[in-house]
């Protein structure tokens, strides 16, 4: 029986060191995890008491700071045009945007540094909160939101070059101050909010999913282009006649909208982009192929949940499709033809937010790279005075991704040039007519966009959309994309194409103003 | 008899005089918010009580094992301070018309139990009364499973105890010690047979029918007590005690692979059947499914460990509370190594499986050197008694397996678990008495 006993011994001994494995993991790799969690009693308890980092933007202007008054954390938030980017931090109502996603690190709990995290625990050091710069510019989201006041919509900006979002407001917003200070007195502004018939909680940038009209031609010409079913001057010999008669696809008339006194012709790319032709992009679609069209859709980030930022702490919107929806979240296959069609000019099952589309549009301004999108620059230690700007240690530091290739270089330069012929060309639906260039008192300055009248069942009034990038002109680098929508705006050229060009000239006034 | 001394014993125990009352006053002094150590009586009594029983076995001319006992009273003396530094009010009893709180109710259970360890640890020097009579105890064991099946009370949607006046005890404890005594009666007399399997099915050698049957019956008990706690724990704990000393009789692998592919089955079983078991296994393969319902105790817990860290909180300064309550039941009981964990880090909790895992070594070596196969295979019974129920629970609370409602020997709060635990000791104490009596040294 002795070696049986020995061999039960070994057993038992594998077995004390599989128990202690599985503390281990709990204790010290998932330990991070674990504490970052919001039903976590530590969390709930620290949240109460403790002073939370101060949210600065990205000149140190701070956007959301706290103190404690006896013995209750205070959360004060500075601009409403920051109340969708930043969120709230309620005692009563947890976490939301920014607030939620970087919790750990604004109430001290994590330290991007896990090294440093097992000292400070070693040392029984309490944690300290950490101050967030965002990349967003004060200035930048103010004028985007006084654009759009009275007004429910929503704006996005990027730099194309590094993924920075530079503004991302929308409208109407709310005071998130009352919200997070004193749990009791927090139920009856929630309340209001949630009754409100304009729904100012939604983050209509993030979480808003439209219909986009004709701005996905955009998506439909990088396709095109960068498979090679189009080239620049392809034409369709049919098209002139379907302006009017109607494109018969599988039984189904496609239509045109209405080209007032435009008169049909047969056209190629820049001038179907500038009449912005339905028939046109109609026949891109089919060219393109249904699969093809999917796989692009999805190369530009359709199909599944766009997010900000990398890693555990990122800020997430809701998917954008082409399709329907499929069964476990991502894009269905195109039912018939007739869908792709539709799709190509940005009707039937396409349904997007504002910053996929700013993403597109972005896209194409950086040479047909993806920039990978962030929001938060820099995290700090917690500098006491909030007023004298971000002061403390820097901690960590975003640094841009390099993106990665959607379509070729010259696909992309083809787009861009047709997109600056869709706002500036002799047909163009905007800023169109003038010899000298310029955009809202910058001159020198080509602009690339288009435009989105969004059509709606039910007799309501269609969504106004624009994308562009500025500046457009050849061997210039764009310095920001953008995406706007108005909500029953009508024309795309009527609302969203003039807040579109006054946020670009702005950005760009700002960007010659500070070296 | 002659006075033995027991230096080693001794010497071990010694660092319990220093660590039990600092416990307490770190705890004291953590509540109160200043130096001030607090009343140290109940620390100072667990001393005495541990000596007591020290100088009860030197007296008594006690020749068994002088580790055993050093580390299960320093197992239960980090139990004591964890007790202790929990809120009073989790459990106690009416003493003589006294209500009192939790650890004194354990250290009165302390003195009850090493009292029984130290009497059964000399009255079962001779182990003829536990040989001869090993079908009086099987019959005992079910009759106390009946007893329970048809008067118990349920706790927790198990049905594991049963009331006697004031005192609510668990007969599972009991039935687990008897349970070994039989197992390893009936193994000792059949290993021969057991071990030479001449009939096969394919590849498996199966032992001949008249003597696999008695071990058929076991299997039933242990799927009858099932039924009756409908957890999965404590049966997991018997069959598991079963297997091994049957693997340590035969040296056969292939019975324990039928004993647990049965097993298995039948827990399938008991998953389907009762509502009570299928929550905790769904429990346990998601329990952030339902952070605030079902799976609450267990999120808990593992907060609890991840707060712990390396180092721990410190004594007295994790388990924050929710609404006045540390947000973990059954703390005290089925969660006290989470507590431990917590406060005492991943540094403490490894000391703690370590005082186990010696322990359980310490038991082998006792099997290993006694003198005949009964007293070896109940030596590996009562070892592995403690040392898979150490073993169950940790890994219940660390999520490794679903979570059952068993004791953490030596260390959970409850008189049945801390006394059969004494027992098993006294148990163990006695077997290597006979074995250093024989040879003539002191173990």
């Amino acid at each position: 029986m002795i070696p049986n006993i020995r061999r039960l011994a070994g057993y038992l001994l594998l077995a004390f060191a599989i128990v202690s494995g599985g503390i281990t993991w709990w204790q010290v790799a998932d330990a991070q995890q674990l504490a970052s969690r919001p039903d976590n009693p530590q969390v709930i308890a620290a949240r109460r008491s403790a002073l939370r980092g101060t949210i600065f933007d990205s000149r140190g202007v701070p956007l959301a700071t706290s103190r404690v008054i006896s013995g209750l954390s205070r959360r004060t938030y500075v601009d409403q045009a920051f109340s969708h980017v930043i969120g709230y931090a309620s005692l009563r109502y947890g976490t939301t945007g920014l607030e939620a996603a970087f919790d750990d690190l604004l109430t001290g709990r994590a330290d991007p540094n896990p090294l440093r995290a097992v000292f400070d625990d070693i040392l029984g050091r309490q944690p300290k909160p950490k101050d967030l710069t965002l990349t967003v510019d004060k200035r930048l989201q103010d004028f985007a939101a006084k654009q759009l006041s009275g007004m429910s919509g929503a704006v996005v900006a990027i730099d194309p070059r590094t993924g920075a979002i530079l503004a991302m407001t929308s409208t109407p917003s709310f005071n998130a101050t009352p919200i997070s200070g004193d749990p009791n007195s927090a139920t009856a502004p929630m309340a209001a909010l949630l009754a409100s018939p304009d729904k100012p909680l939604i983050d209509r940038s993030r979480q808003g999913v439209y219909t986009p009209g004709s701005i996905m031609k955009v998506l439909t010409a990088s396709a095109a282009l960068d498979s090679g079913a189009i080239t620049p001057s392809t034409t369709f010999p049919d098209q002139p006649q379907e302006e009017t008669t109607g494109f018969k696809v599988s039984g189904f008339t496609i239509r045109e909208h209405d080209l007032g006194a435009l008169r049909p012709a047969l056209w190629p790319l820049s001038e179907a982009i500038q009449v912005s032709s339905n028939i046109y992009f109609a026949h891109v679609g089919l060219e393109v192929g249904a699969e093809r069209y999917l796989d692009y859709a999805k190369r530009f980030g359709f199909c599944s949940p766009l997010t900000i930022g990398s890693g555990s702490r990122t800020l997430s919107a809701s998917a954008s499709y082409v399709t329907k929806r499929g069964p476990n979240g991502g894009c269905s296959p195109f039912t018939d033809k007739v869908e792709l069609a539709s799709a190509a000019f940005g009707q039937a099952q396409v349904n997007v937010t504002p910053l996929q589309m700013a993403l597109v549009a972005a896209t194409v301004a950086n040479d047909g790279v993806m920039p990978e999108l962030y929001v938060v620059r820099d995290i700090r230690a917690h500098a006491n005075d909030p007023s004298r700007g971000p002061t403390g240690a820097l901690i960590d530091s975003t640094s841009p991704a390099a993106g990665h290739r959607v379509i070729s270089s010259q696909a992309a330069s083809e787009v861009r040039q047709a997109m600056v012929d869709a706002v500036q060309g002799p047909l163009g639906r905007f800023y169109a007519g003038s010899g000298a260039v310029s955009l809202y008192g910058v001159s020198g300055v080509s602009t690339a966009g288009k435009t989105g009248t969004a059509q709606r069942s039910g007799g309501l009034a269609p969504h106004s959309w624009f994308v562009g990038f500025a500046p457009a002109q050849s061997g210039a680098t764009p310095a920001i994309a953008v995406a706007v929508i108005v909500e029953g705006g009508g024309a795309g050229s009527g609302k969203a194409a003039p807040i579109g060009g006054q946020v670009m000239a702005e950005w760009l006034k700002l960007l010659s103003a500070t070296p | 008899m002659a006075i033995t001394w027991r230096g080693t014993e001794l010497r071990l125990l010694l660092p319990l005089v220093v660590l039990v009352p600092m416990g307490f006053a770190l705890a004291h002094i953590v509540a109160a918010g200043k130096p001030d150590p607090g009343p140290l009586g109940l620390a100072l009594a667990y001393v005495a009580l541990v000596l007591g029983a020290h100088i009860a076995l030197v007296l008594l001319g006690h020749r068994g094992d002088q580790l055993l006992f050093p580390l299960a009273a320093t197992t239960g003396g980090v139990g004591l301070v964890m007790l202790n530094r929990l809120p009073q009010t989790l459990a106690g009893m009416n003493l003589f018309g006294v209500e009192v709180g939790m650890a004194t109710t354990q250290l009165v259970w302390f003195a009850i139990s090493l009292v029984a360890m130290v009497a059964i640890a000399v009255f079962f020097r001779d182990d003829g009364i536990l040989r001869h009579y090993k079908y009086t105890w099987a019959l005992a064991g079910a009759g106390l499973l009946v007893i329970t099946f048809l008067f118990g009370t349920e706790i927790n949607g198990a049905r594991l105890w049963l009331s006697i006046g004031p005192v609510t005890f668990q007969p599972g404890e009991a039935i687990k010690i008897v349970l070994v005594v039989f197992i390893a009666g009936y193994l000792a007399e059949k290993r021969a047979l057991l071990a030479g399997a001449n009939r096969r099915i394919g590849p498996i050698k199966i032992p001949p029918l008249p003597y696999l049957l008695p071990m058929l019956a076991i299997f039933a008990i242990v799927m009858v007590m099932v039924v009756i706690s409908k957890d999965l724990g404590i049966a997991l704990l018997f069959y598991g005690i079963f297997l091994t000393m049957l693997f340590v009789a035969t040296g056969r692998r292939s019975y324990v692979l039928i004993g647990l592919v049965l097993f298995v089955a039948g827990s399938y079983v008991a998953y389907l059947l009762f509502p009570h078991v299928h929550v905790r296994v769904d429990n346990w393969l998601d329990p952030f499914a339902d952070p605030t319902g079902t799976g609450y105790q267990t999120v808990q817990a593992l907060y609890a460990f991840g707060r712990g860290g390396l180092f721990g909180e410190g004594l007295g300064q994790g388990l924050p509370l929710i609404s006045g309550h540390i947000p973990i039941p059954a703390i005290e009981t089925d969660f006290i190594f989470t507590a431990i964990a917590e406060e005492l880090g991943l540094v403490g909790a490894f000391a703690l499986l370590a005082l186990a895992a010696a322990l359980v070594a310490r038991g082998l070596r006792i099997a290993i050197l006694a003198r005949d196969d009964f007293s070896s295979l109940m030596a590996i019974g009562l070892t592995t008694s403690l040392g898979l129920q150490t073993l169950i629970i940790v890994a219940g609370n660390a999520k490794l397996i679903p979570l059952t409602g068993i004791t953490f020997p030596f260390v959970s709060y409850g008189g049945s678990s801390l006394l059969a635990s004494f027992v098993v000791l006294g148990l163990l104490l006695s077997i290597s008495h006979r074995t250093a009596a024989d040879e003539g040294t002191t173990g």
